[in-house]
């Protein structure tokens, strides 16, 4: 068969010991890339891409590519110990992750995190290499139309992700709605909300809400509860530091969840991991049977996004290798490396450069079983952060915060909007409004805004586009249902309550 | 075909080819490394194009001190401008410009800055482009497009980028001498422009030669026509626009180097020659024929004046469009 020579061939390549070398290097960069908030793996690889010119095509990106897995791999950390995503990706990861590591599971938290960004990585590179032509046709039928519903079903998400009260839920979501229109519209290229202000022409970075918002209003929050001279509590026993059975039954269908969604959101060009994450996080909240529990520590919550944003890495590779379709930033740069290395990514890339292909295929089920290996050791390491008293830890976390915002662009008005969205977030904690639907509203109200005013040009401003299509009409009949489910759950809970 | 041996036979004619010191021929040198100013972050056009001049200078030993890439993010361009007329006087410091730079001053109220306030120091290349549409499309030349455009006015869709970029600028100009009207949807990324053109959702699309040429080669795409004054070594058989019968003014999309205003003029003097050295350079030859770009080196004032007439043009043709114009 096609693909079981393919991947013989493949192996052969990924085997040679300068490309498991290569591949080592690469998802060791990544781990730390990823741990490291505001240093993400599209700027990683650019940095690095002019030290692989003179290597073999599939050398190189075995190792760069090393790097992308990576830090998915390294975003959690600092999402679980500090409450600091490391990468837009694990943002998600801080809802239950960081409170797991309050609760003193931290350890395990890092340990579930690891073996769901194999399990579901394993699972998108499977995906990768058994459905790729078929399901590149896939993405190419899911247009603007498909995003909104897309997107809508992500929206639909608020009543599950919203904590006692609806009303606190949609308020929060539309401060997110309304941070993310800030900037240049893409349709007029005129202003929204920037008020003169240079630094908001392009609007606000994801990174910059999401760390202030979730770490640095966090802090704040420790402070007024007078946390300052509890230690998180941390076991001593080995066994204590790595998740325990139960915990791993409870993630069966996290794993699988965060695997499917994980993949087919990553497959498509225009939606990112984070979406990715959010979808397997909310869906995975909609079918327990203990949706309450969500929020304060429970593993399925660590391990629906962190393997959804893994699975997402193998699915945003189909169209790049199939299509020559990069997804994001990290796959854009791999794309002008494959240009630079003199391979032509594109259609006819599986035919003209079958050992780069498949190389690169054989090297993702290495790189993913080395960055386990790689990372299981490093968790009781990891773990011990929560020993250091909070006094030290909380000035840590901040300066980390700092120079995580001031990365994304080199910019100290960055630091004062950081403060900001802390304060923003301390004071929705005070209030009791949940931040999640903030988070959501910001990761999908860009893109959703942008499907529907793309369908109804489409159209011609006949808005049944949004609805004649099937694969849209059967998304937005989902997010329908969830909205109508949940809603009836809430109000079945409170006559008891 | 062997990567390493193109290199290593581009060393070779570099070493052959006789360069001359950089002392021998200006006044004033750097003496402390150059900030290479890049408007988007790593891994973004223009911090490829920048990197490629570094790894160019580097290569063919142009300078006695090194340039360094800084990514000035911001401001969708922005900052980086504002950044360039803040640094006054200062000869240590230069700057990528692209189309960008021109038209983004037009449209935002807040981008202070604009080229007129810099020095010009180099245009260096233009990136072409050709309208394609899908392999099975009804359409087999321009005027089969506009004829099409003609019967059922609205009805056709191009996917692109934003209504300041060069794909929607052709299309007005198409537009208005054709006398013919269709749709332009934004869509951020490239690749989600030629997705929705390969999915069907589009009719056409003005498409790099790098991103559509190996669908073009896989049988997907067709190019109707080549934006530009003339045919690329590449596409040999696909006709220029005003070869296939439509005379519209050439909109370039080029990039180049400014500097702070107000830098002495040894200095200006330096960077010029450097350019000059540059683009003749072997090393430099291959990265523009590897990406497809048209050379076209332009010295400081021809630059100057390229910048003057392009932004005359664009605002007659974005006003004409129905955008809004600040400046």
């Amino acid at each position: 068969m096609d693909v079981i020579s393919g991947l013989q061939q493949g192996f052969g390549v990924a085997l040679m010991p300068m490309n498991l070398f290569w591949c080592f290097l690469g998802c060791f960069l990544g781990t730390i890339v990823g741990v490291l908030p505001g240093l993400g793996p599209a700027a990683t690889i650019a940095m690095l891409l002019p030290l692989t010119f003179g290597m073999d095509p599939a050398s190189g990106i075995i190792m760069l590519s090393g790097i992308y897995f990576g830090a998915k791999y390294g975003g959690s950390t600092t999402s679980i110990l500090l409450n600091i995503p490391g990468e837009a990706s694990s943002v998600v990861t801080c809802l239950d992750g960081y409170q797991m590591a309050r609760k003193g599971r931290g350890g395990a938290a890092l340990g579930i995190a690891a073996i769901a960004s194999f399990v579901a990585g394993t699972f998108g590179i499977v995906a990768l290499t058994v459905l790729a032509p078929p399901v590149a046709g896939f993405a190419l039928r899911f247009s603007s139309p498909e995003y909104f519903a897309l997107m809508a079903l992500g929206l639909s998400l608020v009543v599950v992700l919203g904590g006692d009260s609806l009303l606190k839920a949609i308020l929060s979501l539309l401060v997110g709605l309304w941070l993310t229109s800030i900037g240049t519209d893409l349709f007029t290229s005129q202003s929204r909300y920037t008020f003169g202000a240079v630094a908001l022409i392009s609007g606000i970075d994801f990174m910059l809400v999401a760390i202030g918002v979730f770490a640095v209003a966090g802090v704040l929050e420790s402070i007024h509860a007078k946390e300052e001279t509890k230690l998180l509590p941390v076991p001593r026993e080995m066994r204590n530091l790595l998740p325990s059975w139960a915990e791993l039954r409870a993630c069966r269908f996290a794993f699988l969840n965060g695997s499917v969604v994980g993949f087919i959101v990553g497959v498509l060009p225009g939606a990112g991991s984070s979406i990715a994450s959010f979808i397997a996080y909310g869906l995975e909240k909609a079918v327990s049977r203990h949706p309450e529990r969500f929020g304060t520590g429970v593993p399925e919550g660590v391990a629906a996004p962190e393997g959804a944003n893994n699975a997402d890495s193998g699915g945003a590779l189909v169209p790049l290798l199939t299509l020559g379709l990069p997804g994001g930033g990290t796959t854009a740069i791999l794309l002008s490396a494959l240009v630079l290395w003199g391979v032509k990514p594109g259609p006819l890339m599986m035919q003209d450069s079958p050992q780069v292909f498949w190389g690169l295929v054989a090297s993702l089920y290495i790189g993913n079983a080395m960055l386990l290996i790689l990372n299981l050791p490093l968790v009781p390491l990891f773990a011990q952060i929560l020993r250091i008293p909070l006094f030290v830890l909380f000035p840590v976390v901040l300066g980390l915060t700092i120079v995580g915002a001031y990365s994304i662009a080199d910019s100290a008005l960055n630091i004062v909007m950081l403060a900001g969205f802390g304060l923003l977030g301390y004071a929705m904690a005070r209030l009791d409004f949940p931040t999640a639907p903030l988070i959501l509203g910001f990761v999908l109200g860009d893109p959703m805004e942008r499907a529907v005013r793309q369908a109804l040009t489409m159209s011609q401003g006949d808005i049944a586009i949004l609805f004649s299509r099937p694969l849209s009409a059967t998304m937005l009949v989902c997010a329908a249902a969830v909205l109508v489910l949940s809603l009836a759950a809430r109000f079945r809970r409170r006559p008891s309550a | 075909m062997n990567r390493r041996d193109l290199i290593l036979g581009g060393a070779t004619l570099a070493a052959a080819s006789p360069i001359l010191a950089p002392t021998a021929r200006a006044a004033w040198q750097p003496t402390r490394p150059v900030e290479l100013v890049a408007h988007n972050g790593p891994g973004s056009g223009p911090d490829v194009f920048a990197r490629a001049i570094v790894t160019t200078i580097e290569q063919e030993k142009l300078s006695p001190v090194r340039f360094q890439v800084s990514n000035r993010v911001g401001g969708g361009g922005a900052t980086a401008m504002n950044y360039v007329v803040d640094k006054r006087g200062d000869p240590g410091v230069l700057s990528v410009w692209t189309s960008l730079w021109i038209s983004l001053p037009l449209v935002q109220a807040e981008a202070r800055s604009t080229v007129a306030d810099m020095t010009p120091v180099a245009r260096l290349v233009i990136e072409p482009a050709m309208v394609v549409v899908r392999a099975d499309s009804p359409f087999t030349t321009m005027k089969d497009l506009i004829e099409a455009a003609r019967q059922k006015p609205g009805t056709i869709r191009q996917s692109g980028g934003s209504v300041t970029a060069r794909d929607n600028i052709v299309r007005q100009l198409l537009m208005a001498a054709t006398g013919t009207r269709w749709a332009f949807i934004s869509f951020p990324a490239g690749s989600e422009r030629i997705a929705a053109l390969l999915g069907g959702h589009v009719e056409l699309m003005i498409a790099e030669p790098t991103e559509a040429g190996e669908q073009i080669r896989a049988g997907k795409l067709r190019a109707l026509a080549q934006v530009g004054e003339k045919r690329l070594a590449a596409f040999p058989d696909v006709p220029t626009l005003r070869e296939a019968g439509m005379p519209i003014a050439d909109v370039p999309q080029a990039r180049g180097f400014v500097a702070p205003p107000g830098i002495p003029a040894e200095a200006l003097a330096f960077y010029e020659d450097l350019f000059a050295r540059l683009v003749v350079s072997p090393t430099w030859r291959k990265y523009v024929i590897d990406n497809q770009f048209e050379e076209a080196h332009l010295n400081a004032s021809q630059t100057g004046a390229f910048f003057s007439e392009y932004q005359g043009r664009l605002r007659t043709i974005l006003q004409e469009g129905g955008v809004k114009v600040v400046r």
